[in-house]
């Protein structure tokens, strides 16, 4: 699933119908979205952060921080889940028999 | 009756400071004690070849034995000499297993090492640290026939007490070259030849074991010279000068684990000293207690610490500021502002808390032992292990869920900085208006708990001996108070300025660096303890160096032997006869006590077991000290060397002020009677 794209000088980004929209029009329930896809889909992809395929600055400013951290987070994901199920693991598994 | 010291040290290990070992010494000790037998105990060490030396030097019989480290803690296993070379063999192995601090056997090891130990005389440390106690006792159990103690309080307890293993009392002493005073802690029994069967079989008996020769345990030997104590009641008394106070400092050193109440330390002298001393006093005793009430206290505070209402105050007027301007500034907008995200609001991160606790909660419920059975009879185990699993998804889930919106926030901000360093226009402000809220309603809170805190009110009250402790609160009168309750030299006067708001003073107490911050909530209230006698009134100066004596008197039931010297200083004699004579009366059921008196009151009410006279004799124009002893009822008390002198003109001379005062006092009363 492609989460970023680049096409006809613009970014892009998917939102939660699965249509790409420019990515200034980008708001925090869509990134929230975007940061969902990367942790639970298997394959996500996101098109390399260019400056020279972008034209507008803007657009520029918030494709290359969202990329970045999407980037980021696709490698440090089963981290970031385990993180999250850490407290009462044990407890968790004890009471597995119920 | 035998005279034993079954645990001497000649040896330094690790285990010991450092010391020179002394045949001399050794050949003194024996001498002068008249030990009939003693036995060499170092710490997990067997000196084969020193022992010959001590052995055939010392006109006493001789054991070999060792000291060892085992699970818990200390046991002296003894051997007969006869068995000497064997046991030379077996301590090695002893030696190789221990051989730094730390290092210890197992019972295991030590049956191990020994083989039968039913051969052997063992003796573990009971009631002297460190004691073997539980099931390391229980294990060792069927070889021991006595356990060791390290006072006549203790001795006399293990005695009286079916359950206790016969005490023995040794010198635990090192044999070194400057020993200054010789040893004065040793048991008898009551044996012919002094055997390792014979004592094994005796020590059996508590019947065959006391700490002095014919007193039994009533009485027992405290310094060199065979002064002897009773392991009850003392009553030292002889005139002035004649080294009442100089006994009971040498008591002091020679015994160890003592209380020592010394003459006019509870006397009131400089008032303001005293205020101080009797309040801290009372103030520490009490001060667990006052933590307890202040610890919810204590808890809010840190919770507020954390809330900054000015912070608050001007984000929020940043935010309406910002919002303002970029209103105004709309039709101005570019690219740059024009995008989404850079009037985005962080996403409120939510708190897991609440639901950690019933976590917690839940998890206790399933875990409780100790009310298991009513728990299972209104509640099914299985359905609350499926609660705590939901609930522990849930929590999963919202964790991770507060980690994503964390993350989306990251890049919120770090796009809106990027885009504010571009554009002209001006990005709205970001205001958790929840937390603001929040901090508003978390300090209205504070502000109303403090002020109830702040209301005079009886928070604790203790009767103690009659008298009755109260702590009341109120709130701090000024700065200087503060200032004593806190501890540090630094001016309060600004925060007491702002102490009618409790959370501006609280921000004025935090912005002085001097200040522990833990330790903050002890300076919301004060703390005033009062000290109130019977009637209810508060007590005046006698009344409260009474208090203080029935507490110090009451304290020394932590020690092995109460030394109090001249109780009647300050208080009256109605006092005295009623409450200190009892409570000496009670204590000295159960631990040695030694009274120096004048006062009749006590020195002939109080039921003394034992007296003592101390007395300054002019002998061939030398001064000599002596210390006369018996029972209250002798006729005549003895000194050890031999010397005797009358009971009643003692009596007499010491506490009324001779025969004549005290029969004119006499008749003087009969004549009021009449």
């Amino acid at each position: 699933m492609k989460l970023l794209k680049i096409d006809a000088n613009q970014g892009h980004f998917r939102d939660i119908n699965g249509k790409y929209k420019p990515i200034d029009k980008i708001a925090k329930e869509d990134l929230l979205q975007l940061v969902t896809w990367t942790l639970n889909e298997k394959e996500v992809e996101f098109d390399a952060y260019d400056e020279k395929a972008i034209k507008n600055q803007a657009q520029q400013i918030v494709y290359k921080s969202v990329d970045q951290k999407l980037q980021t987070l696709r490698g440090r994901k089963q981290e970031f889940i385990d993180e999250a199920e850490r407290s009462f693991l044990k407890e968790y598994e004890k009471y597995r028999d119920a | 009756m035998k005279k034993i010291d079954l645990h001497i040290h000649t040896v330094p290990t690790f285990s010991d400071s450092a010391f020179t070992f002394s045949i001399e010494t050794f050949k003194r000790y024996v001498t002068e004690a008249h030990l009939d037998a003693v036995a060499v105990t170092n710490h997990d060490v067997f000196d084969g070849k020193q022992f010959r030396l001590i052995q055939s030097a010392l006109d006493a019989v001789v054991f070999p034995g060792i000291e060892i480290n085992v699970e818990e803690g200390h046991v002296l296993v003894i051997a007969s000499a006869s068995e000497l070379e064997d046991f030379e063999v077996k301590t090695r192995l002893v030696a190789q297993k221990i051989t730094k601090l730390g290092d210890r056997l197992s019972i295991q090891e030590l049956e191990q090492v020994f083989g039968d130990l039913g051969n052997y005389l063992v003796i573990p440390h009971t009631d002297k640290a460190p004691p073997i106690t539980g099931a390391t006792l229980q294990k060792l159990r069927q070889y021991v026939c006595a356990g060791e103690v390290d006072s006549a309080k203790k001795f006399v307890r293990a005695i009286k007490d079916d359950t206790k293993l016969t005490p023995v009392l040794f010198s635990d002493a090192r044999m070194k070259t400057d020993l200054a005073t010789l040893p004065t802690r040793r048991t008898f029994v009551d044996c012919g030849d002094v055997t390792l069967s014979a004592l094994k079989a005796n020590l059996r008996d508590k019947g065959k074991v006391a700490l002095s020769e014919v007193d039994g345990n009533k009485l027992w030997q405290v310094f060199e010279s065979g002064e002897k104590l009773s392991t009850g009641l003392n009553v030292l008394i002889g005139a002035r000068s004649t080294g009442k106070t100089h006994t009971l400092d040498r008591l002091s050193t020679t015994i160890e684990n003592v209380k020592y109440i010394k003459q006019f330390s509870l006397v009131q002298q400089d008032e303001g000293a005293y205020e101080r001393a009797f309040k801290g006093d009372v103030e520490r005793r009490r001060s667990v207690f006052i933590d307890d009430f202040l610890s919810g206290l204590k808890a809010v505070l840190d919770d507020v610490m954390k809330v900054d209402l000015v912070a608050n105050d001007k984000a929020m007027e940043r935010y309406v500021a910002t919002l303002v301007k970029s209103a105004e500034e709309a039709d101005r907008r570019d690219a740059f502002s024009k995008t989404a995200l850079f009037d985005a609001e962080n996403f409120p991160v939510g708190q897991t808390k609440v639901l950690q606790e019933l976590i917690e909660s839940v998890r206790q419920v399933i875990e409780n032992v100790e009310f298991k059975a009513i728990i299972d009879k209104h509640l099914d185990s299985r359905s609350l292990k499926r609660l705590a699993r939901e609930l522990i998804e849930l929590l999963w889930a919202r964790t991770l869920e507060n980690s994503k919106r964390s993350l989306v926030n990251g890049v919120i901000k770090d796009v809106k900085q990027s885009l504010k360093m571009r554009t002209a226009a001006v990005p709205v402000e970001d205001v958790d208006l929840y937390k603001v809220s929040m901090d508003k309603k978390r300090i209205q809170r504070f502000r109303e708990i403090v002020d109830f805190l702040k209301r005079k009110a009886v928070v604790f009250q203790e009767s103690i001996q009659g008298f009755r402790v109260e702590a009341e609160k109120e709130p701090f009168a000024g700065a200087g108070e503060i200032k004593e309750v806190s501890g540090v030299k630094t001016s309060f006067a600004a925060a007491f300025r702002k102490y009618g708001d409790p959370y501006d003073y609280l921000r004025e107490l935090m912005s002085d660096e001097s200040l522990t911050r833990s330790e903050l909530y002890k300076l919301f209230v004060k703390i005033n303890y009062r000290i109130l006698n019977k009637d209810g009134f508060e007590v005046s100066g006698g009344e409260r160096s009474e208090f203080r004596l029935l507490q110090e008197i009451a304290d020394a039931q932590n020690y092995d032997i109460l030394l109090i010297d001249e109780p009647e200083s300050s208080f009256d004699n109605l006092f005295l006869n009623s409450n200190v004579n009892q409570i000496l009366k009670d204590i000295s059921e159960v631990m040695p006590v030694v009274v120096v008196t004048h006062n009749n009151t006590v020195g002939a009410s109080v039921g003394a077991d034992y007296v003592l006279y101390t007395s300054k004799e002019l002998e061939q124009g030398k001064t000599v000290y002596r210390i006369y002893s018996g029972h209250p009822t002798d006729k005549q008390l003895l000194s050890t060397d031999g010397k005797a002198i009358n009971s009643h003109e003692v009596m007499l001379n010491s506490l009324e002020a001779g025969v004549a005062p005290y029969e004119s006092r006499r008749k003087g009363y009969e004549a009021i009677k009449n």
